[in-house]
């Protein structure tokens, strides 16, 4: 079956970050842990870390509500200019990344605020935005107009009535379009490498400038962070959302 | 017993606040303009990608004085007219655009049967091991991904060491160009499969048993039927994997180990090596104008298909 192939590449990436995890010679001699202990060890990794899950924090905290409202609005309401604002909200992907980086670059450094980590996570919210619109939108199609009507008449105000009958009816959306913006954020390395300076150092772009000297096995041990981040990602979202969200038809 | 007195539970007293704010603010609701107040704080992040632009387009038109480093207080076009009298320019603008092209059509080729099987597939164990096997990679990240790459196909890598053993000289398969394309297949793969497999979802399994049933075999029901009604889906994921091949930057920087830039490295190089700011800035807008019109030409020739936000897609 051709899907072998297919899953093959992946499979070999898998295979060997996790082989590789613990010693960089192939066939590897022997199984331990040191370069996990290594790692856990080592100052700079640690920091870049942190400073990774911080950037991904801030873009789920400030993607979350504005890409949520905007997918209802799209979504719930015939909007006038509805096609100008799409193409508008759908900039940060039709712009090149390399783009995106070096204009929020040039627009941060003017106003003063590069050296910073929020305006990385400013940033990774920018450009990967459209995602968390497209997660909310496309689950609203369980929004039932009626039912918003429904608390209204009971005497739900505007705010109750958005929080609790729109608001849970978009959830799965919410919750896939989080995740979705929490994890490319977390791995979000151009943008990064534009926006930090050397003592803010997120960890991919650490990983970057590691692998451009020289090659260590504790490189693998921090790749094997990652996987282990995406795997639990990945049951997350398959136990909250289930995975089969991304075949339907919408 | 509960004891209803003070059971006026804290959020109820949170929401009325909230009632109280929003009809302070605004006393007749939102009215018409309720959608447009929705849009405002996406409205606003996408507009510091604007004011970017702007900049970028500001300094794409001042040009460096190799003397005093400081940028020209006027305006001109020099930049432009350098980038496109330097030989250097066409080399990696063709390099990416031949990349981009070869990177989709290997892409669109292998996601089309992957996620056909995965929508198709009647046995639930095997559609969720291509979905994890899917999600795996699409959420691990560029940087580890070619660092996997670097490990497996370098002269010490598992590939060399496997036709070692049957005799074979290692060779080099890193920092080349085939290598560059073939971890932007890789890289791009979920995504192909992930635009595709919805307009998959959409293909009736009825239709292709009806053209069964009048006689059309295997291949016919895929070419007649399959490939036509999935062409949404080609169109869109088709998009997604040309762009972003076209412009990125990881891949040829880590595998291509700086000998096979694309335009995103150039780009880079002249911020953060040359410092040539406007020259720079030059490139990214030449990068970004291709980047539109290869995707107005597909739209030209072939539709939106899947690209699409909110309710016109319905």
């Amino acid at each position: 079956m051709s899907i072998f192939t297919l899953s093959a590449p992946t499979l070999v990436v898998l295979g060997a970050s996790f082989t590789s995890g613990n010693i960089i010679q192939f066939p590897p001699d022997g199984f331990s842990l040191k370069w996990y202990w290594a790692i856990i060890g080592e100052q700079h990794l640690r920091d870049a870390f942190v400073r990774s899950l911080q950037v991904a924090v801030i873009c789920v905290l400030i993607s979350l509500p504005a890409g949520t409202l905007a997918g209802i609005a799209l979504s719930k309401y015939v909007i006038r200019g509805g096609n100008a604002i799409q193409v508008y909200l759908l900039l940060p992907f039709t712009i090149p990344l390399i783009g995106s980086g070096i204009g929020l670059m040039l627009f941060f450094g003017q106003i003063g605020i590069l050296g910073n980590l929020w305006p990385v996570g400013i940033a990774t919210a920018v450009i990967n935005i459209p995602f968390m619109i497209w997660a909310v939108s496309s689950s609203a199609a369980s929004l039932d107009p009626d039912l918003e009507l429904a608390a209204m008449s009971c005497g739900a105000g505007p705010v109750q009535t958005f929080f609790n009958v729109t608001l849970p009816a978009v959830m799965p959306g919410v919750i896939t379009g989080s995740l979705l913006m929490f994890i490319l954020s977390l791995n979000e390395f151009l943008v990064s490498l534009l926006l930090v300076d050397a003592r803010i150092v997120t960890l991919p772009v650490q990983i970057y400038n590691s692998i451009r000297s020289i090659i260590t096995p504790d490189l693998a041990a921090v790749s094997v962070v990652f996987i282990a981040m995406a795997t639990l990602a990945i049951v997350l979202l398959d136990k909250l959302v289930g995975l089969e969200i991304f075949l339907k038809s919408k | 017993m509960r004891d209803y007195r003070t059971s006026y539970l804290v959020i109820w007293r949170v929401m009325d606040v909230l009632e109280a704010v929003f009809a302070k603010a605004l006393p007749k609701g939102g009215g018409r303009m309720t959608p447009y107040f929705m849009l405002t704080p996406a409205f606003i992040l996408v507009g510091a990608l604007a004011v970017g632009l702007l900049y970028i387009g500001d300094s794409s038109l001042r040009v460096l004085d190799r003397t005093t480093f400081l940028f020209s207080d006027y305006y001109t076009l020099e930049n432009y007219s350098r980038a496109f009298t330097e030989r250097f320019t066409y080399t990696i603008i063709w390099r990416s655009l031949f990349g981009a092209v070869m990177v989709t059509v290997l892409t669109l080729a292998l996601a089309l049967p992957y996620a056909y099987v995965m929508v198709r597939t009647h046995s639930s164990v095997l559609r969720k091991l291509l979905l994890i096997a899917l999600f795996l990679p699409f959420f691990i990240g560029q940087v580890v991904r070619a660092y996997g790459w670097l490990i497996i196909l370098g002269t010490q890598g598992i590939v060399n060491d496997a036709i070692g053993l049957v005799g074979v000289e290692p060779i080099r398969l890193l920092f080349n160009y085939p290598a560059v394309l073939f971890g932007l297949v890789q890289y791009m793969l979920p995504f192909g499969v992930l635009m595709l497999a919805p307009a998959m979802t959409a293909i009736p399994e009825e239709v292709e048993a009806a053209a069964g049933s009048l006689g059309a075999n295997w291949s016919k029901t895929i070419w007649h039927i399959v490939l036509p009604m999935a062409k949404p889906g080609l169109i869109g994921a088709g998009i997604v994997v040309l762009t972003l091949s076209l412009t990125d930057f990881a891949m040829p920087a880590i595998l291509g180990g700086g000998s096979q830039d694309f335009i995103a490295n150039a780009i880079y190089d002249q911020f953060f090596r040359t410092s040539d700011q406007g020259f720079g800035s030059a490139l990214t807008i030449i990068l970004i104008a291709i980047g539109s019109m290869m995707v107005g030409v597909v739209f030209m020739v072939f539709g939106a298909g899947t690209l699409a936000l909110g309710r016109d897609e319905k």
